[in-house]
């Protein structure tokens, strides 16, 4: 059997499957498919340094292939995250990136540094690319911004960054350089897109937040593909997301460039998926002659 | 609360007027454990479009035979599919789902449902029922050909009085009247509803009112039904944020919650 073991900033993850941020929860329910300790790594919800109730109703609908979402990051702010959830993550023994945002890079540090502190987290992911926040995206879009909020968090704390972007900018790929250059240990490429749906009867967008974010199968190839072009500028490794739902969807990032993989929306149609995948990637790699999934990180770029 | 994710394979499906489906379907988890209030998520398509499974009420529940069955309104794109779905066809079922409604120290219950919300109480009359507790149904639609579930009420209710709008079958006019003649005798220890917003507001209205202890089933757009996606959100009364349909209810007390 293939070995499934990757490594991110000099941290093993036991195989390159992961949830996405917001579509994961460590509840009873989600143990009833299978135990979130047999993840590479596993990540909460993006926190903020405080709590929040997020959008108003309706915050989902269906679209081809997809769905939009503007949850808005309901949250329990910082201590709620250290006192009920890190707990429940920590006993499931797999390394925790813990997702957090803030509406200014005071607050960026803040509650990186609080995370940090506990000393139970493995890597900090900047959401720098919520489309549900008014000034959500403009982190990931602006570059200036995007340097200095990496730069300072990733100088006052001792644990790896990941930096997770917005397709929504010209070129996803010089963001990613630009998140290399201010010292994130690892991107997470992408965030979702930002939409529309009109409700016609009412004749008015349809969403509570107007807008929201679209994830699912309908992004698949336009994540796959800002992650070709982000390996192609950047060294660091990536954690390709985007319409993963399937072991081929995940094996198709993985060629493309990413070190790892991350699902979202997925997990809501089949709660059994990441499991699949990773069994999937394994499969494929025995089937394919491989020694490791090291191995095929990137290869399509051999002929590209 | 454990969560199957499985295959249920379709024992029969019929049709009810031009817009309504009677599923049987068989997986002896779901049949097992389903509970008034639960519900699950059916899919019976494979490809990505459309890509969400579909939230329904399970109706009646048999442990014994491994069967259970749903009563869906074909409306949309998801509910058209499933009512091309043929005997012995498989669908995948995720449930159940939401928190189910345990506590039975009551001595009467009325229950208020229009068109297809009917599907939600069924199991509820039936366990009640059960358990020594008078149910009162009062189950209204548009017409005649509109009224659901309307043989298992009678079954499971001590009492059913039945609504038409245009009076083609039982009393012509407003359910909420007819709830009105028994608020105060006998009266209800619960009232619970589902179907319709009128009539969640006039439960909410009699809840606030101290006539009654009012109940609303909730029914949002859905995504994971199991608390991962807080697509499902209903704003608190207290102003303080939103519940989730999928796990806080879709059963909620009506003075706890928002409704428009
Ligand atoms: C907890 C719960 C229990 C339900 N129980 C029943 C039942 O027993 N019988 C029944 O006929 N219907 C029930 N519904 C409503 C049913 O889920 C929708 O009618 C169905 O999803 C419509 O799907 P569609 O593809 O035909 O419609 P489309 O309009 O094509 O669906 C598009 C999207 O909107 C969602 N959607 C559309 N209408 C509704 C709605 N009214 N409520 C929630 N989501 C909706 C769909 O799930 C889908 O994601 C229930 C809903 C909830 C939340
Ligand atoms: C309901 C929902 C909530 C999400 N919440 C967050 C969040 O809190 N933080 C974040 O970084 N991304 C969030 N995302 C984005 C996902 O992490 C992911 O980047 C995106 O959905 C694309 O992946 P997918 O197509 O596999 O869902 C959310 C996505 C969905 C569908
Ligand atoms: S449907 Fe996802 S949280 Fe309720």
């Amino acid at each position: 059997m293939a070995s499934l073991e990757v490594e991110i900033a000099g941290i093993r993850l036991k195989n390159p499957v992961m949830p996405a941020s917001g579509a994961y929860e460590y509840s009873e329910e989600r143990k009833s498919f299978f135990s979130p300790g047999e993840l590479g790594a596993i990540i909460n919800k993006t926190i903020f340094l405080e709590k929040r109730i997020g959008n108003p109703p309706p915050r989902i609908v269906e679209t081809p292939c997809g769905m939009l979402n503007a949850i808005g990051i309901p949250t329990g702010g910082i201590e709620d995250f250290i006192e009920t959830q890190l707990p429940k993550m920590e006993s499931f023994g797999v390394p925790i990136i813990a997702s957090v945002a803030g509406n200014s890079i005071e607050d960026f540090l803040e509650v990186s540094e609080r995370v940090a502190e506990t000393g139970k987290v493995s890597f900090i992911e900047l959401n720098l690319s919520c489309p549900n926040l008014s000034e959500g995206i403009e982190w990931a879009r602006d570059r200036k911004q995007l340097f200095s909020v990496i730069e300072r968090v990733k100088a006052s704390v001792d644990i790896p960054i990941i930096a997770k972007l917005s397709p929504m900018v010209s070129d996803v790929a010089e963001m990613a350089a630009v998140s290399e250059d201010a010292g994130a240990d690892a991107v997470a490429l992408i965030n979702t897109y930002k939409g529309m749906v009109i409700d016609i009867e009412e004749k008015k967008p349809l969403l509570g937040n107007l807008t929201g974010g679209l994830s699912g199968p309908a992004i698949h190839p336009l994540a796959v593909y800002a992650v070709f072009s982000s390996y192609r500028k950047i060294k660091i490794p990536i954690i390709g997301i985007g319409g993963i739902a399937s072991w081929s969807n995940a094996v198709e990032m993985i060629l493309a460039g990413a070190t790892a993989v991350g699902i979202g929306m997925y997990n809501f149609v089949n709660p059994m998926v990441m499991k699949e995948v990773i069994e999937g990637i394994s499969n494929y790699l025995d089937d394919n002659g491989f020694n490791s999934v090291k191995e095929i990180v990137g290869l399509a770029h051999r002929l590209g | 609360m454990k969560v199957f994710y499985e295959k249920a394979k379709v024992i029969s499906l019929k049709r009810i007027g031009d817009s309504y489906l009677e599923i049987v379907l068989e997986n002896r988890n779901i049949a097992r454990w389903g509970r008034p209030a639960n519900f699950v998520l059916i899919k019976g398509w494979e490809n990505y479009d459309p890509l969400l499974a579909r939230p329904f009420d399970i109706v009646q529940a048999d442990g014994e035979t491994g069967r259970f069955m749903l009563v869906i309104k074909v409306t949309g794109r998801g509910t058209r599919l499933l009512a091309k779905l043929e005997d012995k066809s498989e669908v995948s079922v995720i449930g159940p789902l939401g928190k189910a409604i345990e506590d039975f120290s009551i001595s009467r219950i009325g229950l208020l449902v229009r068109g297809v919300g009917a599907a939600a109480v069924v199991l509820l009359a039936e366990k009640a029922r059960e358990r020594g507790i008078e149910v009162y149904t009062f189950l209204s639609a548009s017409t005649g050909s509109r009224l659901v579930c309307r043989e298992l009420l009678e079954k499971y209710s001590t009492e059913i009085e039945i609504a038409t709008d245009d009076g083609t079958i039982g009393y012509h006019g407003d359910a909420r009247e007819r709830v009105s003649a028994y608020l105060d005798e006998p009266g209800f220890d619960r009232l619970y509803t589902c179907g319709s917003r009128r009539f969640a507001r006039f439960v909410k209205d009699m809840d606030k009112q101290g006539r009654i202890e009012g109940y609303l089933f909730l029914e949002t757009y859905m995504a994971c039904g199991m608390g991962d996606c807080h697509g499902c959100a209903v704003g608190k009364a207290t102003g303080e944020g939103y519940y989730l349909v999928c796990k806080d209810g879709p059963v909620f007390r009506s003075s706890d919650v928002v409704i428009d």
